[in-house]
């Protein structure tokens, strides 16, 4: 900590005096540099800390840039009056351009927000609002408390307020909840939405800040070079500033600042060889994804890494599981003993034609372990995206609590009190464990957003709360030595702990395990079935979808049992393992050693004896 | 009306060739997951050589497409073979690659043959053609039709050999192909050698009709790439469809809306596929979430 | 199809492989991992030239793996795993059709978007498309009569049964010495689970041999001589398979009681 504020202190002089050694061409190349990397702060916002490719950001750049132009020439509007207004224009484009990205992603998106661009580049060349391909020149220089900006000297340490306050805003978005969130969502938009983040909004919202970065750029360059022209914010300079935020590392907003300075200011030294620049920097942003998907932000984590690789790391140890308090009994069972806390009617799911779930209806009461089995492809599964909101059914209902859930998205559903594990473990591989935990912990909603801007103290206390019950969290789990790890770094077993811990910090009502015992070992195992009793002992409704038949059956009050997307059974472990019709769908033929019944004797010592 | 019909002849030829570009994106797509955005500047690459050949050396416009083909076909195994660790890992830093290649060729073209541009004299002569009292341009007519020949030429190849199905059958189901005794690499390659062939044809063809520059790739590759994505990516029949239809968009709104067509066509473009996302022969789901 | 089934002619008879090699399939310590996760711990098993295998278990015991593993689709280790004379751990997996060995892989793994005739045909890519093929492809339409109804369709277009057949049918395209079969009755109704069994049932008279995998313990007791039962990735039983039909342990391991 005192290391960064030395570092930090060093880099605030050193801008501070930086320019007492530059010529005036030098400082106005360095004043251009700045605008760039505002502008990367942005494009690393959306692209890297949101996983939104919007190739757009050079438009909202442009936007920002003619706005305020055309507002100060045509119009005549002042210059801070018409810069505000920029950022807001800005920002409501952003918003737009964003929308695609409610319906579609990754490279659909792309090319969504290519055309974009490519629009408003074309509309500027020809529209005589515009200027045309001559562009807008004759911007007034703006003046602050009496100083006149003109001086590129005096513009340099505007700009370089501006830019640490950007920087500033930037980084507390992204270590703060709403920054979490959107990496979550970069990371797994499907388990991130199971957790209860906004997808949507939060999409919105990372095109919103793109926009306001590309806004406030595009009115410092006007005001820096007081002419806008097309080609400025050419396809071209977009993939340059794509190539900027790439080398410098997507996922770190200083790496994007260090890639746009860096870039802007090799550019400028190349520009005898701009051509052999350009085939130089593309050739960089081919290597760089392959070789080091992290850019240059991304080093000096692999040399720590490679240097940690030859001492001997201090063991990290799976603690033990601290049992949640048992809730006092009015909470389990008692006089809402009746209650439905789900009640799934007739609920039918096709796929193009294909059955997956027929007419499926079960209710599961208040304070329950009910366990989910039937053979592969009876539509398990399918049922839990159901019940979570993944899925809408093509028939059926579903009331969760007392309230219909059907047509719900599923972070309303993790709001109202329902979570979920993954049957294929989807923990966000990028954050750490801890993160990952916070997320889940996270219940700060996408409309309280403007608290970042005005009320930044709050956000602040917010988040710390969060920290200490995510380090309790972390302590109950017996996962503290894992909290700063990458999840893929993890043994299998720890991974499936830290689902679950993860769906647990949101305090849930009903917890749905999708086969949580799949790849864990004997112990493993009997840790698990510690832990489901003990979630549901402190008030929490268990569904548990898990083909190891001994869990299941030692651990669950009651068992539904699906076949071919239909329910065959229903009752007591000792009920259900007696049906014909279970027999049958897990043997094929209920006359399957059938001579013996299950009390028979068995030899001792079986191998089979899988039952913790 | 004279103008209604220039126009569709025209919106045709063009979309012909984004139909092409279209059609090397979702070939290679099918085949291996790579979304190449670099596509557009390889066909740019594709124009230059069979220009420069046909131009300079005075070979016949056939021979100096062959050699464009065998270029950008090695162009395309460079793009491929880099990124490769990539395939079906990373799709949006493979994406990301490939818009570096295409900052490479673009480079490289302007290196070589200059930043200018060139006009390509059309092969066949300029005087427009009488159609049922309808002038057309000639050249329009024989884009359209080298480029209909190898569009039946490509369904002929996927649907009656066996080496198209088996390539289809890898895009389909990687593991049933690999049962089956198909060398997924192999097949591929070849898929992936097509795919730059029809760049490097669509770059021939283009050279006559638009003026050849290195910046072209830009434009040329994000429209190929709207075809590909409105006829729904990944589908043949899809790929000429799209590009028919962003063709004679392109057309009607250049008529139209002369210097604001491009932001039409986007804004179209962007419209339809808000509507349906998977486009018009699409059958996978988009949105991932 | 049952008055077919003593005719002379059959697909294995007919096996495009020389068949002076003695077909036995000997897998000697398997193992497989993914990631950290030991799927499959040290099998060992045999098939015989002729024999039919089964190799049952409940969900997530390895079954699946096991087969995956012997087809090179996933990295495997053994001590050996061998087809005849052919040292299996040196074939690629595009190349086990090759040697004789047919794979269904679970869960229906047809060519959605192509013609059902054309994924027939496909299954005898590595042979020359000849008049032999057409033989082939006539004999699979007649132990599948559904299909040849179906020739035109899309393979995507069929119903789940209709897959489950044109994916074996496919198999035997390539005349396979050894078939090998990943849980040809998921999701599948008892009347097609019955359907399925005959054709696994002539095609073992017929002398082909087979290696099942199978969660539906009555279909496998059926249709093979000898059973392995998996659990948590290791070999927990194995016998023949009318005594293991009577072992309760069997049900044990399904049931969990």
């Amino acid at each position: 900590m005192r290391y960064r504020l030395v570092v930090l202190a060093l880099a605030a002089v050193a801008a501070w005096v930086l320019p007492y050694g530059l010529s005036l061409y030098a400082i106005h190349v360095v004043d251009v540099a700045i605008v760039f990397a505002i502008l990367a702060i942005g494009m690393g916002l959306v692209m890297g800390i949101a996983g939104q490719i919007n190739l757009a950001q050079v438009a909202f750049f442009g936007v920002g840039a003619y706005m305020t132009a055309v507002l100060t020439t045509h119009v005549g509007m002042g210059f801070w009056t018409a810069a505000v207004l920029s950022v807001i224009g800005t920002a409501v484009v952003g918003l737009l351009v964003g929308t695609p990205a409610l319906r579609m992603q990754s490279h659909y998106l792309g090319i969504v927000t290519l055309g974009l661009a490519v629009a408003f580049v074309s509309w500027a060349t020809n529209s005589p609002l515009a200027g045309g391909a001559s562009g807008i020149s004759g911007i007034p220089a703006p003046t602050l408390f009496g100083l006149d900006l003109s001086s590129e000297y005096l513009f340099y340490y505007f700009e370089l307020i501006v830019f640490a306050c950007a920087l500033a805003f930037g980084m507390f978005i992204v270590r703060m909840p709403l920054g979490r969130r959107m990496r979550a969502m970069r990371d797994d938009a499907l388990a991130a939405g199971a957790v209860g983040a906004e997808v949507r909004s939060l999409r919105m919202a990372a095109f919103a800040l793109a926009s306001v970065y590309g806004g406030l750029a595009g009115v410092l360059y006007a005001g820096l070079i007081r002419y806008v022209a097309p080609e400025t914010f050419s396809i071209a300079n977009m993939f340059l500033l794509l190539a900027m935020v790439i080398i410098g590392g997507r996922h770190s907003l200083v790496g994007c600042v260090v890639g746009a300075l860096g870039l802007s200011l090799l550019r400028e030294a190349l520009v005898d060889v701009s051509t052999y620049a350009q085939l130089a920097y593309g050739a960089v942003v081919a290597l760089t994804v392959v070789f080091a998907p992290n850019g240059l932000a991304g080093l000096p984590g692999r040399v720590r890494s490679a240097w940690g690789r030859r001492r001997p790391d201090k063991a990290a140890v799976l603690g033990d599981f601290q049992p949640y308090e048992p809730a006092s009994p009015d909470v389990v069972g008692g006089p809402d003993r009746d209650d439905w806390i789900l009640d799934v009617r007739g609920v039918g799911k096709r796929f193009r034609g294909l059955i997956a779930l027929q007419d499926v209806s079960f209710q599961v009461r208040a304070g329950e372990i009910r366990g989910i089995v039937g053979p592969n492809g009876s539509g398990k599964t399918t049922l839990f995206n159901v019940i979570s909101g993944l899925y809408k059914p093509s028939s059926g209902q579903v009331i969760f609590a007392g309230k219909p859930a059907t047509g719900r998205p599923p972070h309303q559903l993790a709001h109202a009190g329902m979570a979920r594990t993954f049957q294929n473990l989807r923990l966000f591989h990028l954050m750490s464990v801890r993160e990952n935990v916070l997320v889940g912990l996270d219940r700060s909603r996408i409309r309280s957003i403007w608290r970042y801007l005005l009320w930044p103290i709050g956000v602040f206390r917010d988040d710390r709360e969060m920290h200490r019950a995510g380090d309790e969290l972390l302590a109950r789990f017996g996962l503290v030595d894992f909290a700063p790890a990458a999840p893929r770094s993890l043994p299998y077993g720890t991974q499936r702990r830290v689902e679950i811990a993860r769906a647990m910090a949101g305090r849930p009502r009903l917890l749905l395990l999708d086969e949580p015992a799949a790849g864990l070992n004997g112990e493993e195992v009997r840790q698990l079935g510690e832990i489901v009793r003990s979630i549901r002992a402190s008030g929490v409704t268990v569904i548990i979808i898990e083909h190891n038949m001994g869990l299941v059956m030692s651990m669950c009050e009651r068992i539904t049992v699906l076949a071919s997307g239909s329910v065959i059974a229903e009752g007591t472990p000792a009920e259900v393992s007696r049906t014909p019709e279970v027999i049958e769908a897990y043997l094929g033929d209920a006359e399957v050693n059938d001579n013996f019944s299950a009390e028979d004797e068995l030899p001792p010592a079986t191998v089979l004896d899988a039952t913790p | 009306m004279q103008v209604f019909f220039q126009t569709i002849v025209g919106g045709l030829s063009i979309g012909a060739i984004y139909a092409l570009v279209a059609m090397g994106f979702s070939l290679v797509y099918r085949t291996m997951g790579l979304v190449n955005f670099a596509h557009g500047n390889v066909v740019m690459i594709g124009a230059y050589v069979a220009s420069t050949f046909y131009m300079t050396t005075q070979l016949p416009f056939a021979v100096s497409m062959v050699i464009a083909i065998v270029v950008t076909g090695l162009i395309g195994v460079v793009i491929e073979w880099v990124l490769r660790p990539l395939e079906n890992r990373d799709f949006d830093l493979m994406l990301i690659g490939t818009i570096g290649f295409g900052i490479v060729l673009e480079a490289l073209a302007t290196i070589i043959w200059g930043a200018t541009g060139r006009a390509v004299p059309s092969p066949v002569p300029a005087e427009p053609l009488n159609l049922l009292g309808i002038r057309v341009r000639t050249y329009n007519l024989v884009v359209l039709g080298i480029a209909a020949v190898a569009m039946i030429l490509l369904m002929l190849f996927l649907q009656r050999t066996k080496r198209g199905s088996a390539m289809q059958a890898v895009a389909m189901d990687y593991e049933a192909a690999t049962a089956v005794g198909i060398h997924v690499g192999r097949s591929n390659a070849i898929a992936f050698a097509i795919g730059a062939g029809l760049a490097a044809l669509a770059g021939g063809l283009v050279g006559p009709l638009l003026y050849v520059s290195p910046a072209m790739g830009g434009t040329l590759g994000i429209k190929g790439f709207a075809a590909a994505i409105l006829g729904g990516f990944g589908s043949i029949p899809g790929a000429i469809v799209g590009g028919l239809a962003i063709g004679l968009l392109d057309g009607f709104a250049a008529g139209q809306f002369q210097g604001y067509s491009e932001v039409v066509v986007f804004l179209v473009f962007t419209a339809l596929i808000m509507i349906r996302p998977t486009g018009i022969f699409g059958e996978r789901t988009v949105n991932r979430a | 199809m049952s008055e077919r089934a003593n005719e002379p002619s059959t697909l294995s008879e007919r096996a495009n492989q020389p068949s002076n090699v003695s077909g036995e399939l000997i897998i000697e310590g398997l193992s497989v991992h993914y990631g950290g996760v030991t799927a499959v711990r040290s099998v060992s098993l045999r098939v015989a030239a002729g024999q039919s295998v089964g190799l049952i278990g409940a969900n997530g015991a390895g079954k699946s793996s096991t087969l995956r593993a012997l087809m090179a689709l996933v990295p495997r280790a053994a001590t050996a795993v061998r087809f005849g004379d052919v040292d299996l751990m040196r074939v690629r997996a595009n190349d086990m059709v090759r040697h004789g060995i047919g794979y269904v892989p679970e869960g229906r793994h047809v060519f959605p978007g192509l013609p059902v005739e054309k994924n027939l045909m496909l299954g005898a890519y590595a042979q020359r498309w000849n008049e032999q093929v057409r033989d082939t492809l006539a004999e699979v339409y007649e132990i599948f009569p559904v299909l040849a109804e179906m020739r035109r369709r899309l393979a995507g277009a069929l119903s789940g049964g209709q897959q489950q057949m044109l994916a074996i049918g496919r198999a035997l395209m390539a005349r396979p010495r050894l078939l090998l079969l990943d849980e040809p009755s998921m999701g599948l109704s008892p009347k097609l689970i019955e359907d399925i069994l005959a054709v696994l049932q002539r095609l073992s008279r017929e002398g082909m041999s087979i290696l099942l995998v199978e969660q539906n313990a009555k279909l496998t007791f059926e249709a093979t001589t000898e059973c392995l039962v998996m659990e948590n990735g290791e070999v927990a039983m194995q016998g023949a398979s009318q005594e293991l039909r009577r072992d309760p342990r069997v049900r044990k391991v399904y049931l969990g009681l």
